[in-house]
C-alpha cells in the first residue's frame, strides 16, 4: 500500500499511464468495415429544430403555460361573458324525437336564464294537437310602484287574449317585492301573449314546457265510446223480460258501474281538453331592493372578474376530478416504471458479474 | 473529441455543429473498441460488438442529438446495449450446451496480453472494468459515464475508485 499522498498519486498516475498505454486500438479491418458503412440519408425531423429539452425541463415549461393558459381562457370568458348585460343561455332539453313544438307523444323543455323572448326561439304550440302548454317567465322592474303598475297590466293582457288570472299573488317588503301570478289564456294565442308579457320588465328567466296530450285524449275518446256501447249492450239485455232475477242484478250493477266509470273518463276528459285548450303562464315580477339592485348591476369589471373567479373554480374541479381518477392509474404506472427499472438494473449487474 | 467534418442546421437560431456519421465514426472507433474490450474481456468479441455498435449506430443516427450530450458518451450507450445483449444470449447459449456437453472447452482469446497489468484486468469484474475504461480511457466525465452506466454519480465514483483500488492491489500481488 502506498505510504504517503504523494505515493498514492504517483501510483495511480503510473496506473492510469499503464492503462492507456495498454494494445487497444481497433484493427485496421473493423475500421475498414465501420468506413463502408458511410453516411446515412440525412432528413431534418422537428427533433433538429426543437431545443433539447428533458422531460424534466418540459413539464417546468409546460406547467407554468398550462396555468397561464388557464389564467388566460378564465379572463377571456369573464370579459366576453360580461360583455352585455343580458346574456343568452338556450338550454334545451329533449326526449323522444321532437326538438320543436309539434313533438308528437313527447316533451319538451325550452329553458333560457336571463334571456330576452325570441320568437324564433319559443316554441309555438302545433296547430291540431292537444297539448299542455306551460309557461313561466320572471321579470324584473324598476321598483314597487312599477311592480302595481305591471301586476295590473299583466291581468289586462290575458283577458285581452280570451284568457284570466288563474291566481296573484303580490307582495312588498321594504324598497323591494315580489308579484307572482299564474295566467291561462287560450293556446292558439298563447306565442303572442307571452311576447307581450315580457316587455313588462327584464326578463331575469324563462321557461317552457310542452307536454303532448293527444294519444291521452285519443285513449280516453276510446274509452268513452266502449263504455257507451256496453251500457247500451245492458240496457237491451235488460229489457228482455225472461232475464232470472240474479242476472238482472248482476246487469244492473255492472251498468251502474260502467256509468260511473263514463262519468269519470267524461270528466277526465274534460279536463284534458280543458287543460290542452288554456296555456299557463307562471309569471313572476320581481322589484329589487336599492342595495341589491345596486349589486344586480355590477360594473363590467366585477363581473369579468366573477365570470373568470366560476371559470377557474370549474376547470380547478375537473382537475381535481381527473386526479382522483387517474391517480390510481399513476401510482400503479409509477410503481411499473419503477419495478421494470429495478428488474433491469439488476439483470444488468447480473450479467456483468457472470461475463 | 476530434469533429473531421460537420454540417449545420439550415435554423440560423439554433446554428448548432452536427458531426457526419463517417467523421463520427473515424474518431470514436478506438474509443468504442476499447471500452467494448474492457467491458467484455475478450478481443474477439470486442471486435465483433464494435462492428454491431457501429451498424447500430448507423441506423438510428438522426435520434443523434448533439445538445444532449458527446457521440462518445452516445455510443458507449448503444455498445453497452449491445454487449448486454451479447452477455444475455451467450447465457443462454451456455445454459443450453451445459444441458447436452457438459464438459466443453472454453476458448477464450486473451485480451490484454501476458503482463501484470493485463493479468490483474482479467481478474477484474466486467462492472469494474467497464467504468475504468470510460472514466480512465474514454475520458468521460463522472455524470455522463453514470448515465451510460444506468447509475448515480456516487455509484460510478465508488465503483471506479473500488475498481483501481483493487487493481493496484492485484498489481502489487502479481509484483510480489
Amino acid at each position: 500500500m502506498p505510504a504517503t499522498d504523494v505515493d498514492f498519486e504517483r501510483e495511480f498516475e503510473e496506473l492510469v499511464r499503464d492503462l492507456r498505454a495498454l494494445p487497444t486500438a481497433a484493427p485496421e479491418q473493423l475500421r475498414e468495415h465501420v468506413r463502408l458503412l458511410g453516411e446515412p440519408a440525412r432528413t431534418q425531423t422537428l427533433r433538429d429544430v426543437l431545443p433539447a429539452l428533458s422531460w424534466r425541463r418540459s413539464l417546468l415549461v409546460l406547467a407554468p403555460v398550462c396555468v397561464l393558459g388557464l389564467v388566460s381562457a378564465a379572463l377571456i370568458h369573464g370579459l366576453v361573458n360580461s360583455g352585455g348585460s343580458q346574456n343568452q343561455a338556450l338550454v334545451q332539453q329533449t326526449s323522444g324525437s321532437g326538438g320543436t313544438a309539434d313533438t308528437k307523444g313527447s316533451k319538451l323543455e325550452l329553458g333560457t336564464s336571463a334571456a330576452t323572448p325570441n320568437a324564433r326561439s319559443l316554441a309555438t304550440p302545433a296547430p291540431g294537437r292537444f297539448q299542455d302548454y306551460q309557461a313561466s317567465l320572471s321579470l324584473r322592474v324598476k321598483d314597487v310602484d312599477t311592480l302595481h303598475e305591471r301586476t295590473a297590466e299583466a291581468t289586462q293582457i290575458a283577458r285581452s287574449y280570451g284568457g284570466f288570472v288563474a291566481s296573484v299573488d303580490e307582495s312588498t317588503n321594504g324598497g323591494g317585492g315580489q308579484s307572482d301570478l299564474v295566467l291561462r289564456i287560450p293556446v292558439a294565442r298563447v306565442q303572442d301573449a307571452y311576447f307581450r308579457l315580457a316587455t313588462l320588465g327584464t326578463v331575469t328567466a324563462q321557461h317552457l314546457s310542452i307536454r303532448d296530450l293527444d294519444q291521452v285524449v285519443r285513449s280516453q275518446g276510446r274509452r268513452i265510446v266502449q263504455l257507451k256501447l256496453s251500457i247500451a249492450r245492458i240496457g237491451q239485455t235488460l229489457e228482455s223480460a225472461s232475464l232470472p232475477a240474479d242476472v238482472r242484478l248482476r246487469l244492473e250493477l255492472q251498468r251502474d258501474a260502467a256509468k260511473q266509470e263514463l262519468a269519470r273518463v267524461t270528466g277526465s276528459n274534460k279536463a284534458t281538453l280543458r287543460e290542452a285548450s288554456l296555456s299557463r303562464i307562471s309569471l313572476t315580477l320581481t322589484a329589487q331592493q336599492a342595495a341589491a339592485a345596486k349589486k344586480g348591476g355590477m360594473g363590467r369589471i366585477e363581473r369579468a372578474a366573477r365570470d373568470a373567479g366560476s371559470f377557474l373554480a370549474s376547470a380547478g374541479a375537473v382537475l381535481l376530478f381527473l386526479l382522483i381518477v387517474l391517480s390510481p392509474l399513476i401510482v400503479l404506472a409509477a410503481v411499473g416504471l419503477w419495478g421494470t427499472r429495478a428488474y433491469r438494473r439488476r439483470e444488468e449487474r447480473r450479467l456483468l458479474s457472470a461475463a | 473529441m476530434r469533429v473531421v467534418n460537420a454540417v449545420t442546421t439550415s435554423w440560423p437560431a439554433l446554428r448548432l455543429d452536427r458531426p457526419t456519421f463517417s467523421a463520427v465514426a473515424e474518431s470514436e472507433l478506438d474509443a468504442v473498441h476499447r471500452y467494448l474490450l474492457f467491458l467484455t474481456g475478450n478481443r474477439t468479441v470486442a471486435e465483433d460488438l464494435t462492428g454491431e455498435t457501429f451498424e447500430k449506430a448507423f441506423r438510428v443516427w438522426r435520434r443523434f442529438d448533439p445538445r444532449r450530450g458527446t457521440a462518445r458518451a452516445w455510443l458507449c450507450g448503444i455498445a453497452r446495449t449491445t454487449a448486454l445483449d451479447h452477455f444475455r444470449s451467450e447465457e443462454r447459449r451456455r445454459r443450453r450446451e451445459e444441458r447436452y456437453a457438459h464438459d466443453l472447452p472454453e476458448t477464450e482469446d486473451l485480451a490484454f496480453g501476458p503482463g501484470p497489468l493485463e493479468a490483474a484486468l482479467g481478474l477484474l469484474s466486467a462492472a469494474e472494468r467497464e467504468v475504468v475504461a470510460l472514466r480512465v480511457l474514454l475520458e468521460l466525465d463522472g455524470p455522463t459515464t453514470a448515465r451510460v452506466l444506468g447509475i448515480s454519480t456516487t455509484a460510478c465514483s465508488t465503483r471506479l475508485s473500488r475498481a483501481l483500488k483493487r487493481l493496484e492491489e492485484l498489481m502489487k500481488d502479481a509484483r510480489d
